[in-house]
This record gives C-alpha cells, sequence and structure tokens, in this order.
C-alpha cells in the first residue's frame, strides 16, 4: 500500500540453478501459517499466554519427578512415627518447616507435599482438558459442518439433538455414566466429552453456513464433487482458524468443568487428585490455612489467562486486517 | 513448634479423660473480661441467639424428619411425653406421671394441662393419631415403635400385614390418660418418649389441613412446646423460633428466640462466629486446631458427644472381596489392627473425637443400675483390637496361609458428602492398611451416601466406610444389627449363638432382669469383636464454639443433640 | 415472520417434551436410592415404592408423571423435604435464584458493555489492554473464591454486608453473591463487545460514514455500537440460563436456598430424589430452550437476513 514504485535492478531475473527449487511447491499454505504465526509472535499478550501454559505444562510434566515425595505419600518424619498432622505453610512463616524439612508450596491436611499434588493435578487437569478438547473438535466440528451444510430437515434435527444433549444437566449424566464405568478421570473425560463438543459444533456450522454459499463450493459441486469430499476436503481447512480459537477457549472450560465436578464430589477418586479436587479440598481451610488454596488457584488462573491470551492472540492473528492498524 | 505437631490434641486428652465435659453444657463462664463480645445480630431483645445448622431441615413432620437438625427443630417446637434433663436422663413433660405396670409391659401415662399454640388441650388422643400414623405411614423411624419399642400391634401394622392402624395398643382412656401397651417389657421404655418419633399432632389441626401441606409452613404447624415456628418455608437455609407464651412451662424458657442458619462449611462457620453472626457453631479438622491455638477463641470451644459411631464394615459373601476373601476372621482382625485409630482422631477428625476399641462406643449408654457407662472400658477387647502393627501382621500371615494367597485388592468405598474429615479418614486407613500389610491394596471410591448406602445393601461392596448413630440410649441400638438378616447387616455375618443373646434381649427371659442383661449384652459383643465383624474406628464429637454470653445449652449424643429450654443470653 | 414463529415455538416444545421423557428414564436408572433408609425394613421400603408406583411399567409410570406435569404439578420429595410439595419448595428457591441472578446479569452485562466500548474505542492504547486483561481476569479465578474475599472483608473484617443471606433483606444481601457471580459475564461481554466493535469499526460503512465526516458519539452510537451489540443476543442467552441455574457453590457459602443447591442436595444428598431431579432437570431445560427461542425470534427480528435465510432453510 505505502511504497509503489519499484526500479528494477540487473539480476533481479537471474535463474537459481544451483538452488532446491522444489521447497516452493507448498508456498502458498505455507505462508498462510507463517503469516498467522508472524501475527500471533508479534502480538505480546499472545507470547506471554503462550510461554505461561508452557512453563505450566513443563512443571506438570517435571514438577512430580522433581520432588522427593510421591503425590500420594503421607510424609513421615525420619523416626517414621510422626506423621505431619495439620498442614505445613510454605517456608518463611513461622510453621514452614516440619522435622527440618520445609516445603515450597507447603502440605495439605493429610501431610503431602503441595509442590508434588499441585503439579500432579495440573498433569491430570490438562489430559483430561486436552483429550476431552481434540475429540470434541472431531465430534463437534464434523457434526456443526454436515447440519449446516445439508440444512433443512437434516439441520433442524441434528440441532434438536444439540438441543436435548445440551439440556440434560450434567450432574445426571454423570451419575448415570457412574454405572457403566468406574469413576475417576476416565469418567470425567468421557462425560465432558458428552457436553463440550456442543459449542465446537456452533462454531462449525455457523462457520458452514458462510462457506457454502461461495463459488469455490458451487463450482466443486458442479464439478460433481461428492458431500462429503466438499465437507471435509475443501470447506473444513477453511474453518480450521476459528475452531482453533474455539479450542484455546474451550480447555479453559474444561478445566473449570472438571473443577465443578470434582466440587461436587464426582471427579477424581482419591488420593489423586486434580486442579479442581485440590481447590475443593483446599476451600475447606480457606481462610484457616489459605496457602492450601493458593497454590491451586494460581495454577488454574495462570492456566485461565495463558489460554485466553493465546485464544485471542490466534483469533487475531487468523484475521489480521484487525492488527494492521 | 515441632511440639505443635505431635502432641495430642487437647480436645482429644481432655475428651477421653471426662465424660463430663461431654455433658457439660458450656465453658468458659467466668471469662468475661477478655473482649467484649458484641451481640448477634438481630438480638436487640438480648434474648435471642444464632445457631449453626449442619443441614437443611428436611421436614418438620415426625413422621418424615429422618436427620438430627429437623428433629432439634421439631423438639424446640413440640413436647413429648417425657424431655430430657441436663444429664440425658427421662423426665417427665406432657406425661405428668408415668407408671408402669408389675410385669412392664404396660405404661399409664397423666397428662398435665398444657395448650397447643392454636389454643386447643393438649389430649391423649393426639399420642394415639400421631402413633397410629407413624406405624401406617411406616416411614423411616417406624421401626421406634416397633422393633425398639415393643408397642402392640406395631409390627405387623408398619409390615403392612395389618391394614387396621386402630389395632395399636395405644388408647386414650379419656383426655388426660394414655395406656400403652407392649408386646415385651422394654427396660428403656421411658427414655424412648423424648424421641420426636413419640411426640403427639392435633388430629383436629391435621385433618383439617390440604393433604400433605402439614409442617411445611408457620400456618400449617402447631406447636405446644417452648417454642412456636416463627420463619420457615421448606429447604429454607434459615429459620426462627420464637418463645412460646403459652407452653406450659414457660417461666423457665429465658430465649426470646432461636436463628438457626445452615452453614456449609467448617471454615465458613468459624468465620461466622468470629463476626459475630452466630452464637453457636460447630467446627472441625484445622478450624478446631486454629481455634485452639486463638487464645480468645480457646476458652469459647466445647467439645460435646454427637453420639455416631465410624466403623468399617467387611462384606463376607462370595461375590464381593475376590471371592469372600474378608470372610476370613484373621484378614479382618489383621485390617482392624493396622489401624492407628489415635492417630485418625488426633490428625484428621481433630474435633474431640474417641478413638474406639468396642462395638458399641462409649458415653451414651449407661447403665440404670449402676450409672456405669457401658463401654467405659476401651481396653476389654484389647486381644482383638487395638493398633499393634506385629500382631496384624501375625494375622496377616495366618490368613494368607489359610487363603494361600500373598496379594489382595479391595475397594474401600465412602461417602464424599459425609463431612470434610470423612475424606481424610478414607485416606489415611488407605495409608496405614497398604503401609502395615504389604500386600494389601485399599482401592478408594467416594460416592454420595445414598449411593454407599445403596451399595452396601446391595452387597455390592469389600470394605465400606460407615457410621451409625444411637437411636436410644441401650447398647441394643449398636448390638442389634448384627444377627442374622439384619438389614443393617452389611456383612452378612452369623453366628447362632450371637442371634439367641440379642433374642433373649429383646423378647427373651433376659428383658425383666436389668442387670443379667446388661451382663449378656457384653458376651455378644465380645462375639463380635473377637470375629472383627467390624473395625470399630472412632466415636464423633462436636467441637462447638459458643458465645460465653449464652449459658445453658444442653447437649446430648443421643435423640436430641441440643436442647434449649434452660438456655439464657446475657 | 409469524409462521416462523409458530414453528420455532412447535418445534420447542416438541423438544421438550423428548427431553423430559430423557431425564425420566436417565434419572431412575441412577444409582441411588429414591428411599435411603437404614432403619426400613425390606418389606417397608417395597410397600413405598408401590405407594408410588414405581413398580409400575415405566411408560406408565411416565404417562402419569406427564399428566400431573400438565397441570404444573411435580409431585411430592421422597428423599428431600419430604412431605411439602416441590411446587412449594421450588417457588421459594426459583425466586432467590432468579432475582439474585438477575441483579447479577444486569450488573455483569452493564460492566461488561462498558469495558468492551472503552477497550474497542481505544483500542491499541493502554486502556485497551487494561480493560481486556481485566476482563480475562474475571473468568480465571472461580466466582466463589471471588465471594469468599468479599464475604471475609465486607462481612467480617469491616462488617458492613450480612454475612449471610437474608430474605428480610434481600436486595442488601444479595450484593456479595451477585457480584461474584456477575464476574463471569462481565467478562464474556466485555471480550465479545470489544471484539465485534473492533470488527464493525474497520467495516467498509463505518470507513464511508467516516470519509462522510460522521465523527465522535454519533458514529459510535449509530453505526457502531448497534451493529456490534447485535451478536451479544447470541451470547448472553446461555449466559442468563447458567446463572440463573448453576450458582451452586455460590448459594452454599452465602446460605441461600437456590436451586443450585437443590439440584446438589437432589442428586449427591441423603438419596436420589427422582421427582427433584426431574423437576429442576425439566426447568433447566424449558429454561434453555425458551431463551435459545427468544434469542432466536429476537435475532430475526433484529437482523431479517437470519429470517430470511433459516425459514429458507426450514422449508426445503
Amino acid at each position: 500500500m505505502a511504497d509503489t514504485t519499484y526500479v528494477p535492478v540487473p539480476g533481479d531475473f537471474e535463474l537459481l540453478t544451483d538452488r532446491d527449487i522444489t521447497v516452493d511447491k507448498n508456498f502458498a499454505s505455507q505462508s498462510y501459517w507463517k503469516g498467522v504465526a508472524t501475527h500471533f509472535f508479534h502480538n505480546r499478550r499472545a507470547v506471554v499466554g503462550l510461554v505461561l501454559v508452557l512453563v505450566i505444562v513443563i512443571l506438570a510434566i517435571l514438577g512430580p519427578m522433581l520432588s522427593p515425595y510421591a503425590y500420594d505419600q503421607i510424609i513421615r518424619a525420619a523416626d517414621n512415627e510422626q506423621v505431619v498432622a495439620k498442614g505445613i505453610a510454605p517456608p518463611g512463616t513461622s510453621e514452614g518447616s516440619f522435622a527440618g524439612m520445609t516445603f515450597l508450596f507447603g502440605t495439605d491436611d493429610l501431610g503431602r507435599d503441595l509442590w508434588t499434588r499441585t503439579w500432579q493435578g495440573a498433569r491430570v487437569s490438562l489430559i483430561i482438558a486436552f483429550v476431552t478438547i481434540f475429540i470434541d473438535m472431531i465430534i463437534g466440528m464434523s457434526y456443526g459442518l454436515i447440519s449446516g451444510y445439508f440444512g433443512g430437515m437434516v439441520d433442524n434435527v441434528m440441532q434438536r439433538i444439540v438441543e436435548v444433549a445440551n439440556s440434560v444437566p450434567r450432574l445426571v449424566i454423570v451419575s448415570v455414566l457412574a454405572i457403566f464405568m468406574p469413576k475417576g478421570m476416565g469418567l470425567v473425560i468421557v462425560a465432558l466429552l458428552l457436553t463440550e463438543w456442543i459449542g465446537m459444533s456452533k462454531i462449525a456450522r455457523a462457520e458452514m453456513l458462510k462457506m457454502k454459499e461461495q463459488e469455490y463450493v458451487l463450482a466443486s459441486r458442479t464439478l460433481g464433487a461428492k458431500s462429503l469430499h466438499i465437507i471435509f476436503k475443501q470447506i473444513l481447512p477453511n474453518t480450521i482458524g476459528p475452531i482453533i480459537t474455539q479450542m484455546m477457549f474451550s480447555i479453559p472450560t474444561a478445566i473449570f468443568t472438571e473443577a465443578f465436578l470434582s466440587f461436587v464430589g464426582v471427579g477424581i477418586m482419591l488420593p489423586q487428585c486434580s486442579i479442581g479436587s485440590l481447590i475443593s479440598t483446599g476451600f475447606n481451610n480457606i481462610t484457616t490455612l489459605p496457602y492450601q488454596i493458593l497454590s491451586p488457584i494460581a495454577v488454574l488462573a495462570l492456566q485461565m489467562l495463558g489460554f485466553n491470551f493465546i485464544g485471542d492472540g490466534f483469533r487475531e492473528a487468523l484475521a489480521p486486517k484487525l492488527e494492521d492498524m | 513448634m515441632v511440639k505443635h505437631f505431635t502432641r495430642r490434641s487437647f480436645l482429644g486428652a481432655t475428651g477421653a479423660s471426662t465424660a463430663a465435659l461431654f455433658l457439660a453444657a458450656c465453658g468458659g463462664s467466668g471469662d468475661s473480661g477478655s473482649g467484649g463480645v458484641a451481640p448477634s445480630e438481630g438480638a436487640a431483645g438480648g434474648g435471642s441467639i444464632g445457631v449453626m445448622l449442619y443441614t437443611n431441615v428436611m421436614s418438620l413432620d415426625t413422621d418424615l424428619a429422618t436427620d438430627g437438625d429437623s428433629f432439634e427443630v421439631i423438639a424446640d417446637c413440640i413436647d413429648g411425653l417425657m424431655q430430657m434433663d441436663a444429664d440425658g436422663k427421662a423426665v417427665e413433660a406432657l406425661a405428668e406421671t408415668m407408671e408402669a405396670s408389675d410385669d412392664g409391659k404396660t405404661y399409664t401415662f397423666t397428662l398435665r394441662d398444657a395448650k397447643w399454640s392454636n389454643g386447643t388441650p393438649v389430649t391423649a388422643n393426639d399420642f394415639v393419631f400421631a402413633w397410629r400414623r407413624i406405624c401406617k405411614n411406616a416411614g423411616e423411624y417406624a421401626y421406634m415403635m416397633s422393633d425398639i419399642g415393643q408397642i402392640k400391634g406395631a409390627a405387623a401394622i408398619v409390615a403392612g400385614d395389618e391394614k387396621d392402624e386402630t389395632t395399636l395398643g395405644v388408647t386414650a382412656k379419656d383426655d388426660k390418660t394414655l395406656v400403652v401397651e407392649l408386646e415385651v417389657p422394654v427396660p428403656y421404655f421411658d427414655s424412648l418418649m423424648y424421641f420426636p418419633t413419640f411426640y403427639p399432632i392435633n388430629e383436629e389441626f391435621y385433618t383439617s389441613l390440604e393433604d400433605g401441606t402439614y409442617g411445611t409452613s408457620p400456618a400449617t404447624f402447631l406447636s405446644n412446646g417452648a417454642f412456636v415456628l416463627g420463619d420457615y418455608t421448606p429447604g429454607t437455609a434459615s429459620l426462627t423460633v420464637t418463645k412460646n407464651p403459652d407452653y406450659w412451662n414457660a417461666d423457665v424458657v429465658k430465649l426470646d428466640s432461636i436463628n438457626y442458619q445452615v452453614v456449609g462449611s467448617s471454615d465458613n462457620a468459624l468465620t461466622a462466629f468470629k463476626s459475630n453472626s452466630l452464637d453457636v457453631v460447630m467446627i472441625s479438622g484445622n478450624q478446631v486446631a486454629s481455634a485452639e491455638e486463638d487464645a480468645d477463641l480457646k476458652d469459647k470451644l466445647t467439645v460435646t458427644g454427637a453420639g455416631y459411631m465410624w466403623y468399617l464394615t467387611f462384606s463376607q459373601t462370595k461375590k464381593n472381596a475376590q471371592g469372600g476373601m474378608l470372610a476370613n476372621q484373621n484378614l479382618r482382625l489383621a485390617i482392624s489392627n493396622a489401624i492407628d485409630r489415635e492417630a485418625l482422631v488426633d490428625n484428621y477428625v481433630m474435633d474431640g473425637s474417641l478413638a474406639t476399641y468396642t462395638a458399641v462406643p462409649p458415653q451414651f449408654a449407661a447403665s440404670a443400675t449402676t450409672g456405669e457407662d457401658f463401654s467405659a472400658d476401651q481396653t476389654m477387647f484389647s486381644d482383638y483390637i487395638g493398633y499393634d502393627v506385629d500382631k496384624a501382621q501375625k494375622f496377616f500371615e495366618e490368613a494368607k496361609k489359610e487363603l494361600k494367597t500373598d496379594t489382595f485388592e479391595f475397594t474401600m468405598i465412602y461417602g464424599n458428602n459425609e463431612g470434610d474429615e470423612v475424606e481424610k479418614v478414607a485416606q489415611a486407613i488407605k495409608e496405614q492398611v497398604e503401609g502395615n500389610l504389604s500386600g494389601i491394596t485399599l482401592n478408594l471410591q467416594g460416592m454420595t451416601k445414598a449411593e454407599r448406602l445403596d451399595k452396601m445393601q446391595e452387597d455390592n461392596y469389600d470394605v465400606a466406610l460407615t457410621r451409625w448413630g444411637p437411636d436410644y440410649a441401650d447398647p441394643m441400638t449398636y448390638l442389634g444389627m448384627w444377627i442374622t438378616n439384619n438389614s443393617n447387616n452389611y456383612g452378612f455375618w452369623s453366628n447362632k449363638e450371637y442371634d439367641k443373646i440379642i433374642a433373649d434381649c429383646t423378647t427373651g427371659d433376659l428383658v425383666s432382669d436389668y442387670d443379667a442383661r446388661w451382663s449378656a449384652l457384653y458376651d455378644a459383643e465380645a462375639l463380635v469383636m473377637q470375629e472383627a465383624v467390624i473395625a470399630p474406628l472412632y466415636t464423633k464429637a462436636n467441637a462447638n464454639l459458643i458465645n460465653p454470653s449464652v449459658q445453658g445449652i444442653e447437649f446430648h449424643p443421643v435423640a436430641l443433640n441440643r436442647v434449649y429450654k434452660n438456655t439464657t443470653k446475657a | 415472520m409469524a409462521k416462523y414463529i409458530l414453528k420455532r415455538v412447535g418445534l420447542a416444545l416438541l423438544t421438550l417434551f423428548l427431553i423430559v421423557f430423557i431425564l425420566f428414564v436417565l434419572v431412575r436408572i441412577m444409582p441411588g436410592n429414591p428411599f435411603p433408609s437404614e432403619r426400613m425394613s425390606a418389606e417397608q421400603i417395597a410397600n413405598k415404592r408401590a405407594e408410588m408406583g414405581l413398580d409400575d411399567p415405566i411408560l406408565v409410570q411416565f404417562g402419569r408423571y406427564f399428566m400431573n406435569l400438565l397441570h404444573g404439578d411435580f409431585g411430592k420429595g421422597t428423599s428431600l423435604y419430604y412431605g411439602a410439595p416441590i411446587n412449594t419448595v421450588l417457588s421459594t428457591c426459583i425466586s432467590n435464584s432468579f432475582r439474585i441472578g438477575g441483579i447479577a446479569i444486569l450488573e455483569g452485562t452493564a460492566v461488561g458493555l462498558l469495558l468492551g466500548i472503552t477497550a474497542a474505542l481505544n483500542k491499541g492504547r493502554f486502556l485497551d489492554g487494561f480493560c481486556t486483561v481485566f476482563s480475562i481476569l474475571g473468568v480465571c479465578v472461580p466466582g466463589y473464591v471471588f465471594l469468599i474475599f468479599l464475604q471475609y472483608f465486607f462481612a467480617y473484617r469491616i462488617p458492613f454486608f450480612p454475612y449471610f443471606f437474608d430474605p428480610n433483606r434481600f436486595v442488601f444481601s444479595a450484593i456479595l453473591p451477585s457480584l461474584s457471580l456477575s464476574l463471569f459475564t462481565m467478562s464474556t461481554v466485555a471480550r465479545f463487545t470489544r471484539n465485534e466493535m473492533v470488527e464493525v469499526m474497520d467495516s467498509d460503512y463505518v470507513h464511508l460514514a467516516e470519509s462522510k465526516g460522521m465523527t465522535g458519539s454519533l458514529l459510535v452510537r449509530k453505526h457502531i455500537l448497534r451493529n456490534a451489540l447485535i451478536p451479544i443476543v447470541t451470547v448472553l442467552g446461555p449466559l442468563i440460563v447458567d446463572l440463573l441455574t448453576g450458582a451452586l457453590v455460590v448459594e452454599k457459602i452465602y446460605g441461600i436456598n437456590g436451586i443450585g443447591k437443590l439440584m446438589v442436595d437432589a442428586i449427591a444428598g441423603e438419596g436420589v430424589d427422582y421427582n427433584y431431579v426431574l423437576a429442576l432437570g425439566i426447568l433447566y431445560s424449558a429454561l434453555y430452550i425458551g431463551i435459545m427461542l427468544v434469542v432466536d425470534i429476537l435475532y430475526g427480528i433484529i437482523d431479517p437476513r437470519i429470517r430470511v435465510s433459516a425459514s429458507g432453510e426450514g422449508e426445503a
């Protein structure tokens, strides 16, 4: 836009005989994603979000390993008799150590190391979030695209199914599911799977409604392409942006929902822990021993912040015109 | 600092040493200089107190209420034939006199002049109507009429075999005389009469109401007791009862009103107390520890017995526990001896609950002749229960030999909506058992109390962490559970000798010989302990914080946990 | 238009009927007993079940339930607030939850719009960043944690507000819980408003308006806000349903008898109360479907393009 006068110089059109020119093969699609990446990494908040999430993911992987204690280990002093009864506060406070041991995040009511449990919990929560969101993306996307593409009766019926699925209270679903499978991480994942795909399908459907009137779809159809081919081979790649954005916003929702299920007592089974179950346990001592809820809440909040920043960054990067001002 | 974590909790120590403390109404009366305590909110008149409830009041209908909080509010408003005095003894309330026949099978009550809050007098017919209704509706507590109270004809009506509820052995001889006939003598019958199931309902008022609305609002509820219902809707988190000026004993009642508030967590209760929003709250776990450390709160802490005992029950049938492994007595004894109960109450429950080593918990049933607590001696069965890792391992070796396997994997179910401490206790038991008996894996499965009960009743569990509260002040409220085919015998344990002793003590020869029955009950208890039918864990206590300006709340471990008739507020 | 609305309402009722049936079946296979009991004998429980008609074929039971439902009768609780008709309990809880939720929606939407508009008008500048981060913080911490802080500081440390909910001083004691509930709405509305506005501000017709010399508040009001706010209707719908029904923890902490806590008590209380779970489930579904319907119809009124395409599809 700015500078359009270009003065050709010799050498502009030399043949690059000594280079491998096949790298240009996918140039068009690469440049799109490259552009997205450039925009993304120029967005300071998005980078902060990415770093936050990466740090949490790394700590969730390494944190429990770096600790001398197991997440479910009730810590005893050297003589093996004294159990750390009440929680021990983080170091720096008056009750910050026990028998010479200190605990960075303190210990919980059973005398278990909260550093280990927090990162173990973060790990469980992240696994739940990633697994459900990934599967939900596939289910929700296919569902929404198909519903939107065919429209009419198909759409009508499929949208009523969405309404039904969305209307059954989550607690009822979880309780019924618990008959068919053991409680714990698997149950939480399945319960989330059953409800979280709906948001995704709505986005996909909306995108489809926008896309299907475009010329290239019409062209394909005229050329005799099958519906499924058009949906998944041609339209899907063009809707992936908003869907990834939605994914980033869905991860916090999944973590929050897991926290709610744990709070009500149908989440993770003890002594395993998740961020949600740690919050619900720490909640019992929130004014008496606030440090117990502090670390899981902080991790939850930072995760949320991170994913939201990334989601925002993605959305802006995918619609770069917003950022060009 | 280290001392802080190792010493036995103050409450545990004092609670164990003296039963008197359990029944003491309120401590810290002498401390008035330390910090002025503001009056509770809305207590302009001075005689109003704010009291915490654990759960919402479920029903004010004696036929439908099943929880302690509901019973407490009902008892505020309605008097029965008898009431509890400060020591938990049954003394006359609406009954002016009570006479038992020589064979102990007929009781005649003469009623005093008392009025319902709509002005009609309380008559013997009000009792007849209420009791018949309970039997006919056959709800949760109908068994108080049949199995426990042994009232003539009750069993058949409750079971639905007899459709005519007028066959119940209760008659109003005249307005003032109530005659109750029993199938067999019941040694503790007088103490049943303060239980809300036996309270009267005014028939005329009840039948004038639209079906199903009794007790759902102040307008559909009549009281004859110390208080009348002030502010109440079903499901409410806060309700009020106010002084009943027409109460037959209105002179002793000093309080103007009690404002009840449901509080969801111990932490919230502590802050509510500190903010003077409530005068009486119950706390547990770390909140007790933090109150103990607080110079101001420490004096306001009072431990009272909550009555109920937590214990482990083991399914002994083939379909559970790896083909009925837990039917092995040595395995059960091994698990029971691998649990450090003192550590459980000191470190995790922390509210003054007592580690328990008897099948009948201490401090609720005292002998009528000697006055001695049935389970005062907690070392009675030390051969079979205690924390002794060596002994546990010896039992375990035996079990391994008999069962021809080295590894056991069981699932322990517990309720995750039964209090914060239950989750902690379950995890601690897992750690202790797995740590002390290598080879056992105890998986935890938390669920709602309803689901836990369902699983236990369907015999679909290995080990369960469960509880039982005494309904009346006699060891039978516990020992009656382990007879063959009792619905509470979740382990499906069966022992002919045991069944016989219990039958003798409830309907047989021993019912009329108090002391012989008492000692026979010990024999029965010994059988339960020797075979480790259950592993008793601890007897729950409540750690109450009480505003020092409030005096004279009477606490009881049985039936009515708190009574406010003699309560004053400065 | 009337035909479109009629059709949507008809479909919504059909969906609701389907949901009632599905819920009815689901509730009956939920674990836990409708008559939780440790003192009743097996025959007593069997009698109770027979009395409630729980032994009849499920379709018979459903027929009976549905007929009562048509008369607005939800029946009675079996393990929860037994004795009292569910309608009595429900009406108090609904009134509490709706009023507190309603206040929260108003607070959240008002503050959210303010933040969103401020951010969009100052796009790229400090205020934008501040408002955006501030609104994201709202979704980072669960509302009940916020409530505990509010309760601790403004009802205990500075005892200005009541420590527990007091139905007799409704508005005053609703301030703390509604504030903490409004966070999520505030946050969502703020971010949505900002993004929509930025998009609209970048659209051709706004550029055209600008090039005609239109500036300032007139431009914002007439062209930007109006078009940016239309889609907010779509996000507000589900938020309203959640706020009216999903305040469990807040209700528990602040001692409010609302429907969030009632739902948990009905499922995870003493027993599984079939009738309460059903009543609350139906209420939730009806709210959800009803609000979605309103949103769709409103949207159709505000933005005729949608109506045309939607009804066109329906015909196809």
